[in-house]
């Protein structure tokens, strides 16, 4: 199979995943109580005047043809308008955007470049002091939940270190430098769980990788230690952790959504928690359908990635 | 005679494990010449893979090697510094390991793993530096004009590899079994090599493909006179491919000497176990059931001879330290025995079983034990024998004398 067929089936695959989850999500939202009409009027209505919201907003009609409607549209492109506020909910997404995908991005780095070395130094030096150090923070990073790190960031540094902001986001069109500095505490905060996960998922890939017989091979070939380990181990060791870091993803996005809160940034968690609160359902469906599809595109760029480093798998799987 | 191209004398490998020391190798000596096949037999467990692990110096920290000497071409492998224990490892002495899938490396190219090779220990004037060879895995790839390269895609096709330019830019899993292994060899030919270590190389292989590889190994090793140390557990591949041979039990070598001595006269009763046993040992796992008995625990290993508990022949003498029996008669080359029913006090029979023991023979046992302490502090390496040195070394043939010393033994 080529690259193109690939992707294109991937592509397909990943429309089914979304349609299930939009799917999901409809029936979810309307299962929880609440009636965003009666919300939106206030406690004291009559009956009658409710119902000619609910009409409005096309709450009365059967709940299939509320989903097919939705579909319809959807399939236009058009996620529809928010029944709070009639705005289109693309829009409303596409402005909050921003921070969340600046967060999500810079948390994975964060994590990366955090994970991948102490993994394999606490590999290559297991049972050491390098080892129980790492293995610790690690700890830390996977039993502390990102919104807690958070708080716990904004407490230590924002008190201490008056150059880097605790509160708000700084869009990049203002700046580099303050825009990266908005981001840094709460990304921090998503990458840290994250990047304990790769950190162990690293490890165990690397401990067991200095077992193989080729590890052994390259050493009786006269390589030095370093290149053993990075020019015959490296790699494969990767192979593992690649996939599990596209699945571990969603503790990132799911990260993302609660550290918002803590750092008084307006971005997708925040709108997701208001629309959730007002019973928006088509902003709700709008921005899990985006989570959906961030989430769904991250693990195509992961895929792509494990096939380019594993040479035994040809694409879609399979030897 | 010439020096031999590797002389190892005393050579013990022990490991620290949770229930106590084991001692995978037992004071072991081999010499192996210029151009020759010397093959080490045994079953699995005994120690073998160890011994050329040890010789290469390639067991991890857990490993203790201790040794009178083990000399490669001049040498002193247990001396020499990491780099240059390196600069002889793949270069001057290269591997061959058993199963091929697991020993190349699955997301590197053919053509790389044996030009890395080419590049490390040949004359191609290519960059290998750590960085040099990151870039070169990780952003640009090996140039398939480079010397390195070509000079693999030649090896490949000395091995008998068809299509050799296509191949080199293969993945091993591309490849059949035995193509694997003949890229193995390739690579192991490709530091000009003067030695050979194979462990049990055929051994994860099809029985049809078997003879064909050993044959190339044979033939190859014969072309560019280069000695091969041959670990196997198959007494037919020995006797086809080994010009001597050593029997390996329990981490102490019985019985060595050369091929037709061993097969045509065997003196240790573990060998003659196991050759009048051979049509059945072809299959490892049948290995225990050829003699009565099991292999003793290798840790905290009891002095004396460790076949006591299986031997039909053991008599009193056999818990005592094992000394070392030349063969007299034997045509070919020394052929040497650790057997205590070679003492030549000890009455035997017809059968070979034990008919007396004469006060004379214990006498005659405890001044060769003697005689052995002194020659290997004799032997010993160290320039500056000082008293405390030859005492240490006087003491070889017991264990938990072993364990104390190292003073004067190499250790890593
Ligand atoms: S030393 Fe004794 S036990 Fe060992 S092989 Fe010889 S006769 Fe048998």
């Amino acid at each position: 199979m080529g690259l193109r067929e690939y992707l294109l089936k991937r592509l397909v695959h990943s429309v089914f995943v979304m349609l299930f989850v939009v799917t999901v999500v409809f029936a979810a939202v309307r299962s929880i109580p609440g009636d965003p009409a009666r919300l939106m009027l206030g406690g004291d209505v009559d009956t009658a005047t409710l119902e000619a919201l609910r009409a409005e907003l096309g709450l009365n009609q059967p709940l299939y043809i509320q989903y097919f409607r939705w579909l319809r549209r959807l399939l236009t492109g058009d996620l529809g308008e928010s029944i709070r506020t009639g705005e289109p909910v693309l829009g409303s997404i596409v402005q909050v955007a921003g921070p969340t995908l600046s967060i999500a991005a810079l948390g994975m780095v964060i994590a990366l470049v955090i994970a991948i070395p102490t993994g394999i130094i606490s590999a290559v030096k297991r049972y050491e002091i390098e080892d129980y150090l790492s293995t610790t923070i690690a700890f830390f990073g996977i039993s502390m939940p990102a919104f807690w790190i958070g708080i716990v960031l904004v407490l230590v540094i924002g008190v201490n270190v008056e150059s880097i902001p605790t509160f708000g986001y700084t869009p990049i069109d203002e700046g580099i430098g303050p825009w990266f500095r908005s981001i840094l505490l709460p990304s921090f905060a998503v990458g840290f769980p994250y990047g304990g996960i790769l950190m162990r998922m690293m490890r165990s890939s690397m401990l067991e990788v200095l077992n193989e017989d080729y590890m052994r091979t390259a050493r009786a070939k006269g390589l030095s230690s370093n290149l053993v380990l990075f020019k015959h181990g490296l790699q494969n060791a990767l192979i593992p952790v690649v996939t599990l870091a596209g699945i571990f993803l969603a503790v990132v996005l799911g990260g993302v959504v609660a550290v918002e809160i803590v750092f008084g940034i307006r971005g997708l968690g925040r709108l997701l928690i208001g629309s959730i609160n007002r019973r928006d359902f088509p902003l709700i469906q709008g921005t899990v359908l985006l989570i959906a599809f961030v989430f769904v595109l991250a693990n195509i760029v992961v895929d792509l990635l494990y096939t380019m480093i594993n040479p035994r798998i040809k694409y879609g799987g399979g030897d | 005679m010439t020096e031999p191209l590797l002389d190892v004398r005393g050579l013990t490998t022990s490991f620290e494990t949770g229930q106590g020391r084991l001692t995978a190798v037992d004071d072991i000596s081999f010499q192996i010449e210029e151009g020759e096949v010397f093959g080490v037999v045994g079953e699995s467990g005994s120690g073998k893979s160890v011994t050329a692990l040890s010789v290469m110096r390639l067991l991890d920290d857990a490993g203790t090697v201790e040794a009178d000497e083990v000399r490669f071409n001049g040498t002193d492998l247990l001396s020499v510094s990491e780099s240059e224990m390196r600069s002889i490892r793949g270069g001057e002495i290269s591997m061959i390991f058993q199963d091929p899938m697991t020993s190349l490396n699955p997301v590197m190219t053919i053509g790389e793993q044996i030009a890395e090779v080419v590049r490390h220990h040949g004359d191609v004037g290519e960059r290998t530096g750590f960085w040099s060879e990151m870039r070169r895995k990780y952003v640009t790839g090996t140039s398939e004009g480079s010397r390195s390269w070509q000079r693999a895609v030649e090896l490949l096709e000395t091995v008998g590899i068809p299509e050799p330019e296509k191949r080199a830019t293969e993945f091993p899993h591309q490849l059949s079994g035995g193509m694997r292994q003949r890229v193995v060899i390739a690579q192991a030919l490709a530091g000009d090599p003067s030695l050979i270590i194979a462990d049990e190389p055929t051994t994860a292989l099809d029985v049809s493909i078997e003879a064909q590889i050993l044959n190339e190994i044979l033939e190859l090793s014969d072309e560019f006179g280069i000695s091969v140390l041959l670990i196997t557990h198959d007494l037919g591949v020995v006797r086809e491919t080994c010009d001597r041979v050593a029997v390996m039990y329990a981490s102490e070598f019985m019985e060595t000497g050369h091929v037709d001595d061993i097969f045509d006269d065997p003196h240790h009763p573990y060998t003659e176990g196991l050759l009048a046993s051979i049509p059945r040992i072809a299959d490892e796992r049948e290995w225990l059931s050829v003699i009565e008995g099991t292999v003793p625990d290798l840790i905290d290993k009891p002095s004396g001879c460790p076949f006591r508990d299986r031997c039909d022949y053991a008599f009193e003498l056999c818990d005592r330290p094992l000394v070392e029996y030349e063969i007299e008669g034997s045509a070919l080359e020394t052929h040497t025995v650790r057997c205590h029913r070679e003492n030549e006090h000890v009455k035997v029979d017809d059968s070979g079983h034990i008919e007396s023991v004469p006060d004379e023979a214990v006498a005659a046992l405890e001044r060769r034990i003697e005689a052995e302490s002194a020659h290997d502090a004799d032997g010993s390496v160290s320039p500056t024998a000082d008293a405390s040195a030859r005492a240490d070394g006087g003491s070889r043939p017991s264990p938990a004398a072993d364990a104390e010393n190292g003073g004067d033994h190499g250790e890593y």
